[in-house]
């Protein structure tokens, strides 16, 4: 990194956390410090949403899964915007009527204190892993290719957000996440802009397009169903919907975000907001993805996007492979070179059969180097077991650091960072204002001042940073970061969303079977997990449907015995 | 009477451009209707 990169993201870090600091000196109470004061406006409150939702592994792992996949993924967002509309029309006036500080709390006035417990501890398990992957994420992919220690870079990002968390509470969340916000799609956006850029001159924008559509990358809506395909348009408007409707109705750290609002108003304006902009966005960071996809049909990728795996062989005794692996690498590429031309020249044409012929031939070269990076991931697999061989978290940031100018690196790893620190500080405040609220001061300590438990939720807020970090230093890399969150998220969103949908429009069901519902719910959830092959979005469905069912029947029978005992 | 108060809060937060908060929520979900429309014609064009 070059002096003047170090200028831009220090200078951006330390600006975003001294603003929060100082804009929001001097809380002094619980209610200003969970809840802002009630004095957000929509606009503070949109930003606020969307920024806690874009974590940095949005920005790392988004644009490698449409260099990989397409744009399909957008998808996942379909039933996003309808969910908005639902939770603005049923969710937002019962919370305000009842003023409550978290979503849990309306569960016990709605069933009993265990229900409200088991949400909050199932919110609590959720989320406090959830934040240390967040955290840990961009941390393990910036210090594979930078060069920085691990463990330093976690308690980089955990310390900045814990500062102006814990000073600030809520509003310093939100506050903070209007400037993060900016960076993020600022930073993205001159990304996007320079990657179009650095095409070759005889390609245009057009070009780039068709030749991404040609290779499949335009696949931004499937119509056909199946089971087990994760992002398809049933998926999205049915899992979706539910996991939208779970993580933005009854996840404290989104629900916090519009319970500071000055009004119901204000509120659901933040939602709608974030109803309207959240798929154009998902859409353009994948876009990027897929013009750094196009860009590399032009330009040699590296073989390995995780470089630094890679290099390990060539430590091995595996090394002359690795370097033969590479020549091929390389011969495909010049091969390919012409064929992808053809195919430019082809499409300007607009003769089928000359398209279908050079479409043809970039395939065949493309499936050849397919071909060679299995065999580069199999050789790194055998010559360093515990490495990762899925590179598509590394596509973007290896772009960026092999190919933007100074100054815009330390942008982009600015809007890495200011991602981590948006969705680690809503986390923190949530998982701190939860375990205040709902088990502190509701079961442990119930007599307090207000300046005591104002104390207690800094105090948690550090605290649960600190478990972040920990948990970030020790977690071993997943699969595909993006994922990991969503199956954790999938497993207990269902249940949770059950427990919520019962509880606003099932007023049969009470609060003793919901509680047993709930447990057998997550039961239910966590064998299909275990045991079976469903895509992890019908999680979401499976777990609110069984509360539902269950809930419902054992109502039934717990009506019936109550009926009995009282005859 | 906390359900009075929040009731005329709620009356009072009128949603900008739009007479009704209905409105909103047809805007938004219209809006979703016309980028699903925009992403089919795009998959299309370019498959």
């Amino acid at each position: 990194m070059r002096l003047l990169d170090w200028i831009v993201l220090l200078g951006t870090l330390g600006f975003i956390v001294s603003y929060g600091v100082w804009k929001t000196r001097g809380s002094k109470d619980i209610e200003g410090y969970l809840k802002g004061d009630n004095s957000m406006k929509w606009w503070t409150i949109g930003l606020s949403i969307m920024a806690t939702q874009a974590s940095a592994i949005t920005f790392l792992s988004t644009p490698g899964q449409a260099y990989e996949d397409g744009m399909r993924f957008v998808q996942f967002y379909f039933g996003l915007p309808i969910a908005m509309v639902i939770i603005s029309i049923t969710v937002i006036p019962i919370f305000y009527r009842l003023k409550v500080y978290t979503a849990y709390e309306y569960l016990e006035s709605r069933f009993d204190l265990k229900t409200r417990s088991l949400a909050a501890l199932l919110f609590l398990v959720q989320r406090g892993l959830a934040a240390g992957i967040t955290i840990y994420a961009p941390a393990i992919i910036l210090s594979t290719i930078l060069g920085w220690n691990l463990t330093a870079t976690n308690m980089l990002i955990g310390i900045l957000v814990i500062i102006y968390t814990v000073s600030g509470g809520t509003k310093a969340v939100s506050v903070t996440q209007k400037q993060q916000m900016a960076v993020m799609m600022g930073g993205m956006l001159v990304a996007g802009f320079m990657v179009v850029r650095y095409l070759p001159e005889s390609v245009s924008f057009g070009d780039a397009v068709a030749v991404a559509g040609k290779m499949g990358k335009m696949n931004v809506v499937d119509f056909s169903f199946d089971w087990n395909d994760r992002y398809n348009f049933w998926s999205g408007m049915t899992g979706g919907l539910f996991l939208a409707l779970s993580y933005f109705g009854t996840d404290q750290s989104q629900v916090a975000r519009y319970l500071g609002g000055k009004s119901v108003g204000e509120s659901r304006l933040g939602l709608l907001f974030n109803g309207l902009l959240k798929i154009p966005m998902q859409f353009i960071i994948l876009f990027i993805g897929v013009m750094v996809f196009v860009f590399y049909q032009f330009n040699q990728p590296p073989l390995f996007f995780n470089e630094a795996a890679k290099d390990k062989v060539y430590a091995t005794e595996f090394a002359p492979e690795m370097e033969a692996l590479e020549e091929q690498h390389t011969a495909l590429f010049n091969q390919k070179q012409e064929a992808v031309h053809g195919l430019v020249a082809a499409l300007r044409t607009d003769d089928g059969n000359a398209i279908a012929a050079a479409q043809a031939e970039v395939q065949g070269i493309t499936d050849a180097s397919k071909a060679v990076r299995t065999e580069v991931k199999s050789l790194i697999a055998k010559a360093t077991p515990e490495a990762e061989t899925k590179d598509t978290d590394y596509v973007f940031i290896s772009f960026v650091m092999k190919y933007l100018p100074a100054g815009l690196v330390g942008l982009l790893l600015a809007v890495i960072f200011s991602a981590a620190m948006s969705s680690t500080a809503s986390e923190l405040n949530a998982l701190a204002s939860t375990t205040v609220v709902d088990i502190y001061k509701r079961s442990v300590k119930q007599d307090k001042d207000n300046f005591h438990y104002l104390r207690a939720s800094r105090i948690f807020t550090a605290a649960w940073g600190t478990l972040a970090i920990i948990f970030a230093t020790y977690a071993s890399l997943l699969d595909n970061l993006i994922q990991a969150v969503n199956i954790i998220g999938s497993i207990f969103y269902g249940t949770i969303l059950g427990i919520f949908l019962v509880a606003f429009y099932v007023k049969y069901i009470k609060g003793h079977a919901v509680f047993i519902a709930a447990l057998m719910a997550e039961a239910v959830v966590l064998y299909c997990h275990f045991y079976t092959d469903i895509a992890f979005l019908w999680f979401n469905v499976i777990g609110c449907v069984a509360v539902l069912v269950f809930g419902a029947i054992l109502q039934f029978f717990i009506g019936q015995k109550d009926e009995r005992l009282y005859a | 009477m906390k359900k009075t108060d929040s009731k005329s809060t709620e009356e009072l937060d009128k949603p900008p451009f739009f007479k009704s908060w209905k409105s909103m929520y047809w805007l938004v979900l219209g809006n979703l209707a016309f980028l699903i429309t925009l992403f089919y014609i795009i998959t299309r064009i370019y498959s």
